[in-house]
């Protein structure tokens, strides 16, 4: 049976945020304890990229289905999207 | 860097309100963020926006959670028309350096306004596929206010993708998320209906953010402290505000989101006098 594109990305983006919020609610305490970030850190990196780790999956559910033009405009805006990163950073 | 409890409550609270905001109406609520946390927490332009788009994400993850799940918000189309928003947006940061900002920020009042205006005069218009055939921008979903199937075909999509351009040129240039663009294209001109609208701008704004966020991380200009406190207001908020968006009837949301858009209109333009 194929993947359900709602399911998965939502799977996917339920994954990434709830991991993320374990991980900065944890980092609070720590910060709080001993003045430490390193759990902030990765926590808000965690939360950042999972909207990308949404278009992901849904990327990968597409290709499973065989449904190029929409895998394409996937593909079209990992492309777009790391012009993008490339342009702010510099 | 141990913050004030007062402090961490309020930047909850503000995470908070914006992600119940965000998850209703589809709206991103940077243009709240940014003068609350600049003008109530002290921070500079800089440190707000880059706390602010990860309130965003937060938010529009959350909601996404609950409404891409439920098939309200519209993975396909998001992803399309989000390629042409990210053009606009990168071509937006670049024409941006050339151009008062104070302009621009009129120019996106005026526009919001108009798009309040015609979603009270005009009624929704969902256009059901003309063969009764679906075709490749058929799409549906479950309303569950009136507990009924909505089948719908998205209209003039080539130049609401080329709408989007310019929607997310006006939001790179203003700093004011696309949301306020977007929903209103999508549900006046594409004949999206407004509950899909909204919540397929909830899951886009959360990818026009991204690129913004990681930006501003890896530049180190993120008080993580003070992120991490808002992003948990704004995830909580956003589940709040999702629930009750499968809830609320799509006649109720499109007036409350026209008045939404006035108010927002009045904001952007109070920061274009420089009063906020």
């Amino acid at each position: 049976m194929n993947p359900d594109l709602n399911k998965s990305t939502a799977l996917t983006l339920r994954v990434g945020v709830v991991a993320g919020m374990i991980l900065l609610v944890a980092g609070l305490v720590l910060d709080a304890v001993d003045g430490s970030e390193w759990l902030l850190y990765l926590g808000i990196l965690v939360l950042i990229v999972s909207p990308f780790l949404g278009v992901v999956a849904s990327f990968a559910v597409l290709v499973v289905e065989k449904d190029w033009k929409w895998a394409g405009i996937a593909a079209v805006l990992f492309v777009v999207t790391a012009i993008g990163i490339v342009i702010s950073l510099n | 860097m141990l913050m004030e409890p007062l402090i961490l409550a309020g930047l909850i609270v503000l995470g908070l309100c914006s992600g119940i905001f965000g998850a209703l109406f589809g709206l991103g609520g940077g243009v709240i963020f940014v003068p609350v946390l600049m003008l109530i927490f002290g921070l500079e332009p800089t440190e707000a926006v880059a706390i602010s788009l990860i309130g965003i994400i937060a938010g529009s993850v959350g909601a996404s959670t609950v409404l891409v799940d439920k098939g309200l918000s519209n993975v396909r189309l998001g992803l399309l028309l989000e390629i042409t928003t990210c053009v606009g947006a990168i071509a937006g940061a670049i024409i941006a350096t050339y151009l008062d900002s104070w302009i621009l920020m009129v120019l996106f009042s005026v526009i919001i306004i108009y798009s309040g205006i015609r979603m009270i005069v005009n009624p929704e218009r969902t256009v059901e596929p003309a063969t009764g055939e679906d075709t490749a921008m058929t799409f549906r979903y479950t309303d569950e206010s009136v507990g009924e199937d909505v089948r719908y075909e998205v209209q003039n999509v080539g130049s609401g993708m080329g709408l989007c351009t310019i929607a997310g040129a006006l939001s790179s240039m203003t700093g004011v998320g696309g949301g306020a663009v977007k929903v209103p294209l999508m549900n006046i001109h594409m004949h999206v209906p407004m509950k899909a609208a909204s919540s397929t701008s909830s899951y886009m704004i959360g990818i026009t953010a991204f690129s913004g966020a990681i930006t501003y991380f890896f530049a180190g200009e993120v008080i993580l402290a003070y992120a991490a406190c808002v992003a948990i207001g704004a995830f909580v908020g956003s589940l709040v505000g999702a629930r009750y968006a499968r809830k609320v009837p799509a006649k109720h949301l499109r007036k409350y989101f026209s008045i939404v858009l006035f108010f927002m209109a009045v904001l952007v333009l109070l920061q274009a006098g420089g009063i906020l």
